[in-house]
């Protein structure tokens, strides 16, 4: 009789740890389908009405919202603004490396430095365009007084469209170089030390150690951040609401997501919105399995 | 190390890189502090002044009447609290039974969640939205409390990595004693999970207090705003309107908890920031 209730029992004790093990788990699938499923869906179905939020009525419209977004002049000034964003990258990403072997190497004042270099990442968006608008003033801001001692008459960053993007562009590498600085300086630690003392021995200089040892070894790094990176300034938005009104003149700060914020949120066209942000948010994935194609290249997969 | 290999010329020049790089870091935030600290007429002066003469607080007194920082305060610390007492009860939760636990499809329910990080942020923007509306949450908090409460997808990784590494032995001898699964998370891994909760709760609490988006889409009424929203609305679009030293001091405010925070647990912050990902 003992031999049968045993069984029963680890049965009954599986079933429990079952029912634990899905009850603790509840709140993310309650989350999955009602916060991310069904808006997903509501997303693609939306895109093919002109539904607007003031009127509760919806028709099909096929596919109009597209043929009327690709035929908007602002949506690809948008998009060219958009592209614009990526160029700080990689001066961020070769900056933040520096930074990192500079403290790595246990170079003076590194930990002070490191500090410092992570101010402007962990401060709000918020208080810092409001620092900067004032940073940037054309007549009062302490940048043109700067520049107006070399003789140099500052621009209207604020005004002026092609500054803006150039001062957005500066602040978002202000802003990430600290951020991406600590997962390079994470990566130089893992390298093994016995690979530079044995370049060392056959005679390799410090710049060949580092092209022909470190740079390879850190690609894993490297590919992370330029996908996170990317998939985040393909992203931009916050920059563009804080510092403008209505996207700048001509449209010229404006990016894709401002776009799609707009028309949403500003003349409540959702439909069309969702329209938008479905081309968008698919050209992003694109990229990013491009990327993970591509890292097949170039990235070090270990031994 | 003596000083002469410590200071090599290499070294100086990588140093006075760095150290210029520092200055524009810091630089901003000093300026912000010294133009808070002016009185409104001293702002306009032509060459700047970096150390405000006279000092003049009534800044700091004045922006309590100007915005309505108090509404704001309350509500950040509102969700912030909730946010972090339920986000970390959540993912510690779902990591315990993703970790230690069988349950049927517990792999599969793991990569649906994973999946949904392949997914921009910006498709979910205007459903979301509606979904809200339809639940009649607008111009409410909970869009900034429920959804991340629920579900906090690179938190629950990140304690899943983490409980996987305690031994489950702690599980089965607990069971022996008669508790039941829940007793079990809660008296013996939960508090294991300690310096990887306090981690991800930094972060959590940057991201909850510094979120202005969210806010900026769903709240309307004066009432609901959140401590950003109240500063964002300080500062006009036309800047020679705005009383600068007044909007600066606001700022501060604004950045206060969070720099706090950063200057007392420097090691975790770090920590954390490489752990969690990175947004542009």
């Amino acid at each position: 009789m003992k031999a049968e209730k045993r069984p029963a029992k680890r049965g009954s004790l599986r079933r429990r740890e079952a029912a634990a093990g899905l009850l603790f788990v509840t709140p993310q699938i309650i989350h999955f389908f009602v916060f991310f499923l069904f808006p997903l869906c509501l997303c693609v179905y939306a895109a093919f009405t002109n539904w607007n939020i003031l009127s509760p009525k919806q028709t099909f419209v096929a596919f109009r919202n597209f043929q009327r977004m690709f035929a908007d002049p602002k949506f690809w000034i948008a998009l060219k603004n958009t592209f614009y964003y990526l160029i700080p990258i990689p001066f961020y990403m070769v900056l933040s490396l520096a930074f990192a072997h500079y403290c790595h190497t246990k170079k003076p004042g590194e930990r002070t430095f490191r500090v410092i270099y992570y101010l402007p990442y962990i401060s709000s968006i918020v208080a810092l365009t409001l620092i900067w608008k004032w940073l940037f003033n054309s007549q009062y801001g302490i940048v043109n007084n700067f520049l107006a001692l070399f003789g140099i008459s500052g621009p209207n960053w604020l005004g002026d469209p092609v500054w803006t993007r150039r001062m957005i562009v500066f602040m978002i590498a202000w802003k990430m170089i600290g951020i991406t600085s600590i997962y390079y300086i994470a990566a130089l630690k893992n390298v093994p030390v016995s690979y530079y003392e044995a370049a060392r021995i056959d005679g390799a200089s410090s710049w060949q150690q580092f092209r022909q040892i470190t740079l390879p070894l850190i690609t894993p790094t490297t590919f992370y951040l330029l996908l996170t990176c990317l998939i985040g300034s393909l992203q931009t938005f916050l920059e563009v609401q804080l510092f403008t009104e209505d996207g700048g003149r001509n449209y010229g700060v404006a990016s894709v997501i401002y776009y799609v914020w707009q028309k949403a949120f500003q003349s409540s066209q959702m439909g069309y919105a969702c329209a938008a942000a479905l081309v968008f948010g698919s050209f992003i994935m694109i990229v990013t399995i491009i990327q993970f194609v591509a890292s097949r290249k170039w990235v070090y997969e270990g031994e | 190390m003596n000083l002469k290999k410590k200071w090599s010329p290499g070294t100086i020049f990588a140093f006075t890189i760095v150290f210029l790089g520092a200055c524009t870091m810091i630089l901003p935030f000093v300026w912000m502090i010294s133009t808070s600290l002016k009185e409104a007429n001293l702002v306009y002066k032509i060459p700047p002044e970096w150390l405000p003469n006279p000092v003049d607080w009534k800044n700091y007194i004045e922006i309590w009447k100007a915005a309505d920082l108090v509404t704001g305060i309350f509500n950040s610390c509102l969700i912030t609290a909730v946010v972090l007492t339920c986000s970390t009860l959540t993912s510690t939760m779902s990591a315990f039974a993703f970790s230690k636990l069988r349950f049927p499809g517990s792999s599969v329910i793991f990569l649906m969640l994973m999946s949904t990080m392949m997914v921009p942020g910006v498709v979910l923007l205007v459903p979301s939205f509606i979904l809200y509306s339809k639940l009649g949450w607008i111009d409410t908090l909970l869009p900034l409390i429920v959804p991340v409460s629920l579900c906090n997808i690179s938190n629950i990784f990140f304690m899943r990595q983490f409980m996987t590494g305690l031994p489950k032995g702690y599980l089965d001898a607990a069971l022996i004693d008669g508790c039941s699964y829940f007793k079990a998370y809660w008296r013996i891994f939960l508090p294991m999970c300690k310096p990887a909760i306090v981690t991800n709760g930094i972060m959590l609490f940057m991201g909850t207090w510094n979120d202005y988006m969210g806010p900026m889409i769903y709240t309307h009424s004066p009432e609901k705003r959140t401590i950003q929203l109240a500063i964002a609305l300080l500062s006009s679009h036309y800047e020679q309107q705005t009383d600068i030293p007044l909007v600066m001091a606001a700022s501060l405010i604004a950045l206060l908890p969070v720099l706090i925070l950063f200057i007392t647990c420097q090691k975790y912050f770090v920590d954390s920031l490489a752990l969690t990902g990175i947004k542009g």
